[in-house]
């Protein structure tokens, strides 16, 4: 079951609402690459914040995606619908053959090794003709006066509304998906394998598979968010794809809005992205940097005040509110 | 409680992307007619921050060049829209620029350009970076806007079939033909022998293009006048040492030799090359590296003899008057001469503003359509004008083959541009 | 073949000199230093600015860089670590990849984006020939210091007091503590000896190497794999690590392309942790 299905269909009823009032293509720009980062941080709240497994090349599977429907249209006029299924089976299936030998391999160890991994398939998309290697893909522009039907079978539109909510249905998507999955006996199973392997394995869960299961289903969501991007940007390279620039742009954002926690990742995107679109587009035309350095600093600064993240804070506030009651309202989590 | 704070939290999170664009409006249309016009906007993306950034603000200086000659009265300057003051056309209007830094990120490079496109901007120019290029002008499609790019290289930016995008600089299939034919004219000229042909080249779309051309030249033609490919050799943009390169191209032995580099790679293999005593009889770089001016400052001497394509060198400043008013302009700007890329973006701030005028109109359509069909007056390239055929190539080749003699750039050919005759073959180390 | 292993070799022990300071950190403090490029790029300015303000050679600016950078790594313990350092994990990281951001456009917004070269110093230019070998006089001298600082830093960890309370540090923190052990002391001198050691390599690596903001990114990423390939905290598998690296490069990109060199050393980490899951020396 999904818990709190009330809260997060209030959150989303509020970001669908919300390019209702405004109008600004700046701002629904910003939404839409909230959203879509906020879905990649969701899936990687997956296997990291739930099971435990650090890691730093999510881009690889981000990537796959959007190769994988662009590649579709861009070669045989493939509707990107199917491709974006496709990107994410193929990714999940990647996923779960590269990453099960190291499932074993602990901690940072194991981040590194998935660093190593986007590192790879990057290297691989940059030498493989077939994608068009270094080149990348431009995703061919469908004329300007086509039907809204046409455009919605390409996934191709010149406004911003019908990207916000597009990304907004699979942000959605990937909430519930996570919720559910917290919730579930996979759920239980994966954090009881965070907290200790060797006691769970005990017990008679097997660790390994359900890693896979956590790792395969995270690669998947990030794979559909990938396909959306593609279309979004209408432009794709290996450089911009499997960059580490992103893998640590989603655990940024997902450690800031608070880890383990599926409301971590929206946070996190609705604090991050509109910072850094507003110290790029306030700053970014001079040339010295001021912009990134501002932005550095203002990650420092959250990051050393509050590192439990967002969720941190709540969670404090909370726990003083609750003292202050007197127990009253009781511990744990408060049913809404 | 926890549920009604988180709730509260994500609503002011979210509100937040308010912030950004609170002051942004509906996108104005663009006007038919110049009656109540008095400003003209038009857009640049360029890279103002990370790497790139020291080229982006030389870049940027360059255009503020164009914009205060077409703004200003300029009686003396023979280039189109310098006598006037703004644009006549459309009643002395003002063109102002408004930059956007995408910081080498396609995905910044697409936000940016929209967000000026959502200003109002009439027209864009930009990015250098082809990587950039390519999503700015796919949106600028998608909007009917105008994009002129000035010094993006990659010849698939006009392979795209887009309506509403031109490029200023050659191609590197223009380049590279030019390249074969500079190397026949060495071994008519200078006596040289030059048969076998090697490629070093990043590993990004840039060197990849490049290495393809120099691949189907050959085979067109070439081969049958006697080159023959030996081999390439390729790597990461940020390798941290080229050792293993140099050793690759010293076994190939070539006699000449194609880079597609950048400026941090090039020098780095020039003082391997130096290390290792490689010499081809002829080395020649498409537009990278080697035309940054920091090429000579770096490399000294070791960087002589060296050969490329540019589009600006100082030796013409005698040649073409107009050149040497904007390079004094420009210089006093960024205390050093034009470049290349840098001439290549003032040119496209003369187009746009040039078909803008003709067009007397800031409709998307009405300007191309006289980009399309105008042929421009171009006195300060070499070759003194800019044509854009069907797919939005610039057909008249900005660039000339220049060679670093006594640590300068002197154009070498063709002979009609050339100051100096060039040296080949290039001088054994041991021997300079 | 040898001239390629050779040079694999020179590049090895730089590589292992860059790698020591982050192996000291992440194994006394279990923190990645996302921010270790960026020290590294600190070190090289430095070099630099004491080359072109004060024409002193890269060699003699050496301790200055080690001095620089060994106070920027005390003040980033201080100012930013020692907040993180009981939080989740990630918490640290993320910071430091903050600070990194913050130095890269600090160093582009005071120094511009140029990129800078030391083309005259003691070593410039100059090459020694051994055999059929020819070897970059900047190169091996840049790894006989790396050589002879990685010594030192295992001296003073293993022979001087500090060095031992350092290592207990790491060992049981708490127990440190009741044994009389300024725990924080510790963590602020060992994030100072990192960015010495990484100061060191900078000074040694600029006669060589282009001097830009973002120097130090991608010895940063290989800096990684090479700690975690040797053992995190392991400084005798940083250097062994550190070779391996420098050879696969060398070797691999030869034979297989040079394009690949980076993806090979990748592959060359997945596989040996496979085998040993904690890395060559790792406990």
């Amino acid at each position: 079951m999904v818990k709190d299905k009330k809260k997060l269909l209030i959150i989303i009823l509020i970001i669908a609402v919300l390019p209702l009032v405004i109008k600004s293509r700046t701002v629904l720009n910003a939404l839409v690459l909230l959203l879509i980062y906020a879905t990649l941080g969701e899936a990687w709240n997956i296997i990291t914040g739930f099971a435990g497994q650090t890691s730093f090349g999510h881009a690889a599977f981000f990537g796959i995606g959007a190769y994988t429907s662009a590649i579709l249209f861009f070669r045989y006029a493939i509707s990107p619908w199917f491709g974006l299924i496709l990107g994410g089976i193929i990714a999940a299936l990647v996923a779960g053959i590269v990453s099960f030998p190291f499932f074993k391999i602990r901690g940072h160890y194991f981040a590194i090794a998935t660093l190593a991994i986007a590192e790879i398939v990057k290297q691989i998309f940059v030498s493989w003709d077939y994608v068009e290697g270094a080149t990348g893909v431009s995703i061919p522009i469908i004329p300007r006066d086509s039907s809204f039907f046409t455009r919605l079978i390409n996934l191709q539109f010149n406004e911003r509304l019908p990207w916000v909510y597009l990304t907004l249905i699979l942000f959605a998507l990937a909430i519930f998906a996570a919720s559910y999955l917290e919730n579930s006996k996979v759920g239980f199973y994966l954090k009881a394998i965070r907290e200790s392997p060797e006691a769970s394995e005990a017990i008679g869960i097997n660790p390994r598979k359900y890693k896979l299961i956590a790792m395969m289903t995270s690669a998947f969501i990030a794979a559909l968010a990938g396909s959306l991007y593609a279309q979004y940007i209408l432009y794709i390279d290996p450089f911009m794809m499997f960059s580490l620039d992103i893998s640590m742009k989603i655990v940024l954002l997902t450690v800031l809005g608070g880890i383990g926690s599926v409301y971590g990742p929206i946070i996190g995107a609705a604090i991050f992205i509109p910072l850094s679109e507003f110290t790029r587009i306030q700053l970014g035309g001079s040339g010295t940097g001021i912009d990134l350095m501002i932005y550095g600093l203002l990650i420092v600064v959250i990051t050393s005040y509050q590192p439990k993240g967002v969720i941190g804070i709540i969670e404090t506030v909370r726990n003083r509110r609750n003292k202050n009651n007197d127990g009253g309202e009781g511990k744990g989590e408060a049913a809404s | 409680m926890k549920s009604k704070l988180i709730l509260l939290l994500v609503i002011v999170m979210v509100a937040a992307t308010i912030l950004p664009g609170c002051a942004g409006t509906e996108p104005e249309e663009p006007a038919e007619g110049g009656e109540d016009i008095t400003q003209v906007d038009i857009g640049a993306v360029l890279p103002l921050s990370g790497g790139a950034a020291a080229t982006g603000v030389k870049l940027q200086a360059a255009m503020e060049v164009a914009q205060d000659i077409i703004n200003n009265e300029y009686p003396d300057l023979d280039i189109p829209l310098a006598a006037t003051a703004g644009l006549p056309n459309m009643n002395n209007a003002k063109i102002n620029i408004t930059f956007a830094d995408h910081q080498a990120n396609p995905e910044m490079a697409k936000s940016e350009a929209e967000r000026l496109i959502d200003q109002g901007v009439s027209a864009l120019a930009g990015c250098y970076h082809s990587s950039a290029t390519k999503p700015a002008s796919q949106a600028a499609e998608q909007y009917g806007v105008p994009f002129v790019a000035g010094s993006s290289s990659s010849a698939a930016l006009t392979e795209r079939g887009l309506n509403f995008f031109v490029r200023v600089a050659p191609n590197d299939d223009m380049e590279t033909g030019m390249f074969f034919e500079y190397l026949k004219y060495l071994n008519a000229n200078n006596g040289t022998d030059i048969s076998t042909v090697a490629v070093a080249y990043v590993d990004n779309e840039y060197g990849v293009h490049a290495h393809e051309m120099v691949e189907k030249w050959l085979e067109n033609q070439y081969a049958d006048e006697g080159f023959e490919y030996v081999g390439a050799v390729s790597y990461a943009g940020d390798v941290t040492n080229v050792d293993t390169e140099v050793q690759q191209i010293r076994d190939m032995d070539a006699d000449a030799l194609f880079h597609a580099s950048y400026i941090s790679d090039i020098t780095m293999f020039v003082n391997k090359y130096k290390e290792f005593g490689v010499a081809p009889q002829a080395v020649l770089n498409y537009c990278g590296g080697f035309q940054d001016t920091q090429f000579v400052v770096n490399l000294g001497e070791n960087g002589n003899y060296f050969a490329g394509g540019a589009a600006f060198s100082s030796d013409k400043l005698e040649d073409l008057p107009e050149l040497a008013v904007i390079n004094e302009m420009y210089k006093e700007k960024t205390d050093a001469d034009l470049d290349g890329p840098a001439l290549e973006e003032f040119a496209s701030i003369m187009v746009i503003a040039e078909a803008i005028n003709e067009a007397a109109s800031l409709d998307g359509d009405a300007i191309m359509e006289v980009i399309h069909s105008k042929e421009f007056n171009a006195p300060y390239f070499a070759t003194g004008a800019v044509k854009f055929d069907e797919s939005g190539q610039n057909e008249v080749p900005a660039s000339y083959v220049v060679q670093t003699l006594d640590e300068e750039y002197r154009a070498v050919y063709p002979e009609d541009i050339s100051t100096t005759e060039p040296v080949a073959p290039i001088p054994p180390w041991d021997e300079r | 073949m040898e001239q390629i292993i050779t040079n694999g070799l020179l590049m090895g022990f730089i590589y292992a000199l860059v790698a020591v300071g982050l192996t000291l950190v992440w194994g006394v403090m279990d923190v990645i230093n996302f921010a270790h490029g960026e020290f590294l790029m600190i070190g090289m300015y430095t070099a630099f600015w004491m080359y072109s303000l004060f024409s002193l050679d890269p060699l003699i600016g050496l301790p200055i860089s080690m001095i620089v950078v060994f106070l920027v790594g005390v003040f980033t313990y201080f100012a930013i670590i020692r907040r993180v350092i009981d939080a989740p994990g990630l918490t640290a990281l993320l910071a430091t990849f903050g600070f990194s951001m913050f130095l890269k456009n600090f160093a582009q917004f005071l120094w511009t984006p140029n990129y800078r070269y030391i083309n005259d110093a003691v070593v410039s230019g100059h090459s020694i020939k051994i055999g059929t070998i020819s070897i970059g006089t900047p190169q091996i001298v840049a790894s006989i210091g790396s050589i002879i600082l990685t010594i030192l830093v295992m001296l003073f960890m293993d022979k001087t007091r500090t060095g031992k309370a350092i290592q207990a540090t790491a060992l049981n923190k708490n127990t440190a503590l009741l044994m009389g052990i300024n725990t924080k002391k510790m963590y602020a001198i060992t994030f100072g000896l990192s960015g010495a050691c990484v100061g060191a390599a900078g000074a040694l690596m600029s006669t060589f190497f282009p001097i830009y903001p973002g120097s130090g990114a991608l010895y940063s990423v290989l800096a990684f794999v090479i700690v975690a390939l040797g053992g995190f905290g392991n400084i005798k598998g940083a250097m062994f690590a550190g070779l391996i690296i420098g050879l696969t490069e060398a070797v691999g990109g030869y034979l297989l392309g040079t394009q690949f060199k980076y993806a090979l050393v990748f592959l060359v980490y997945m596989i040996v942790i496979q085998v040993k899951p904690k890395g060559l020396f790792g406990w």
